[in-house]
């Protein structure tokens, strides 16, 4: 009964959150933008792909587009997260809701509780619908059944709760663009780190670190660390996209990233929470 | 049904209020009287848990007003009241209802009734974008009365209204007073205040200069205004 009592405000501000969001023009022509891409990459799987002189085969083709879609989806998504994200709170003061729901015996973190399911629920259902479009063009137009597409399209729903909250703080503590543009930082950062961590397993980098003039270095630096720890958002997504692949295995080892993200999104939302206890409501 | 035990706010450097004590009774029609900068909204702020009191303690129906249960059965106006512009005044007093834990149904009855009350008939459908400042207001006093509180915290409630729609709000207050419904009052309409109001507190500078009922502020020969005067000015 007191579970219910206490979850009932957080569906209300939920329930507004989506709506208030759907309402929005410019979310309306993202939405639609976004989708008329996704159906135009279509035509790149009916081209001929050749690699090494060897034409590939339609199957590897769609399998090869598809991930590759699947990232840049994810990848876009996050950015449009964080956009609906660092404006949620200023509105909200603004348009006199804010003001209007505390004054109700509603108490703080159910109504930012409420945000945050808000706009990951938005989030999520605009990811998995523009995954939805790719898993049904391939399945029915291509007979490409890749049954583990919607599957990954869920657990990259980690990352969206990560960039709300991370932009829901960050908006408490600076303006909203300079909010959003440190999480796409955090993002940038992190691609590149992953990046240059997978050149540097290459076989070429290898023989460079082990040429006989190369100065030895020690197996924990500072580096190592920081990268270690960063935000592990592109790993979510390589993990989530070797799902696709049907019959995949997973070491313990390879779902770090997730518990990585989902250690942040724990740590930043009782930051925000926090924060937000102590936010003068205008 | 108030009560401000030394309460104290300081932003920074600057003391918004200092050390402030009264309570206010229940089923009392009670405004409080400052000029700009006294502390009066601050104090409201205070009472709904808008801002956090830097020393002492507020409470509403004897519930500590950091307390979300406290603000049960109290209805709030805000000065220069905002209302989303892509919503009608219909589904925001529903949404008020809504977030009161009320059914559909049983919402919609209450929304009918309140338009009625605050005389927007015909005007409730269309989107507030298109409203005068002074329909706003109505509408956020229609979304304070929403649930039937026993409190009401109104802050400057007749901004932006012509004297007619002052006069309507101010028939419509005294008949929620008749109803025993206790009214916390934040204006600077001295003349409407003396009309309707039992008791004030002035406070300037967020000292409390003065708490007691209206008949014993304003001595014979003189209005609420002259006292107010001589008071702030010291």
């Amino acid at each position: 009964m007191e579970t219910s009592k206490a979850l009932s405000p957080i569906t209300r501000v939920t329930k507004y959150t989506l709506i208030d969001e759907v309402q929005q023009r410019s979310f309306v022509v993202m939405f639609v933008t976004c989708a008329i891409c996704v159906f135009l990459v279509r035509g790149c799987y009916q081209g001929n792909y050749m690699v090494n002189g060897q034409s590939l085969d339609a199957a590897t083709i769609v399998r090869t587009l598809s991930k590759a879609t699947f990232h840049v989806i994810g990848a876009g998504v996050m950015v449009i997260t964080a956009l609906l994200s660092m404006r949620i709170f200023r509105r909200d003061r603004n348009e006199g809701m804010q003001a209007c729901i505390l004054s109700k015996p509603i108490a703080r973190w159910q109504y930012v509780t409420g945000k945050i399911l808000g706009l990951w629920a938005l989030s999520v259902l605009f990811m998995f619908t523009l995954h939805g479009i790719v898993f049904f063009i391939t399945s029915i137009n291509l007979k490409v059944f890749m049954p583990g597409y919607l599957v990954a399209s869920i657990l990259c729903s980690i990352n969206l709760l990560f960039v709300i909250i991370a932009v829901l703080l960050l908006s408490l503590l600076m303006s909203d663009i300079v909010a959003f543009l440190c999480l796409l930082a955090v993002g940038a950062i992190g691609f590149v780190a992953d990046g240059i961590a997978a050149a540097s397993h290459s076989q070429i980098a290898q023989a460079i670190l082990q040429q006989p003039g190369a100065q030895p270095h020690s197996d924990v630096t500072w580096w190592k660390a920081v990268y270690f720890c960063w935000p592990k958002l592109l790993g979510v997504q390589q993990l989530a996209s070797s799902l696709i692949e049907s019959g995949s295995s997973h070491e313990l080892g390879s779902i770090y990233p997730f518990i990585n993200v989902l250690f942040y999104c724990l740590i930043l939302g009782a930051l925000l929470f926090k924060r937000f206890r102590s936010e003068d409501i205008v | 049904m108030i009560k401000l035990k030394n309460v104290t706010k300081l932003y920074d450097s600057l003391t918004a209020v200092d050390d402030v004590s009264f309570s206010v009774t229940p089923g009392e029609y009670f405004a409080l009287l400052g000029p700009n900068g006294a502390g009066k909204t601050t104090i409201v702020k205070m009472l709904l848990d808008f801002t956090r009191p830097s020393s002492g303690s507020l409470s509403l129906s004897g519930i500590s007003s950091l307390q979300a249960e406290c603000r049960k059965s109290v209805g709030y106006l805000a000065e220069n009241h905002h209302i989303p512009a892509s919503l009608s005044g219909w589904h925001y007093l529903l949404r008020c209802a809504e977030l009161l834990d009320m059914d559909r149904s049983e919402a919609t009855d209450h929304c009918k009734r309140i338009v009625e009350l605050i005389g927007m008939q015909g005007r409730e459908n269309t989107k507030v974008g298109t409203y005068s400042k002074g329909m706003v207001q109505r509408f956020g006093l229609g979304a304070a009365l929403m649930g039937n509180p026993k409190l009401l915290i109104l802050d400057e409630p007749t901004s932006g209204l012509d004297p007619i729609g002052i006069r309507e709000i101010r028939l419509l207050l005294e008949s929620l007073k008749d109803q025993g419904m206790t009214i916390f009052l934040n204006s600077h309409l001295l003349s409407e205040v003396e009309k309707i109001c039992d008791t004030a507190a002035i406070i300037n500078r967020g000292k409390l200069l003065v708490k007691d009922t209206i008949s014993a502020i304003v001595k014979d020969g003189e209005t609420l205004e002259d006292v107010f005067v001589r008071l702030v000015k010291g």
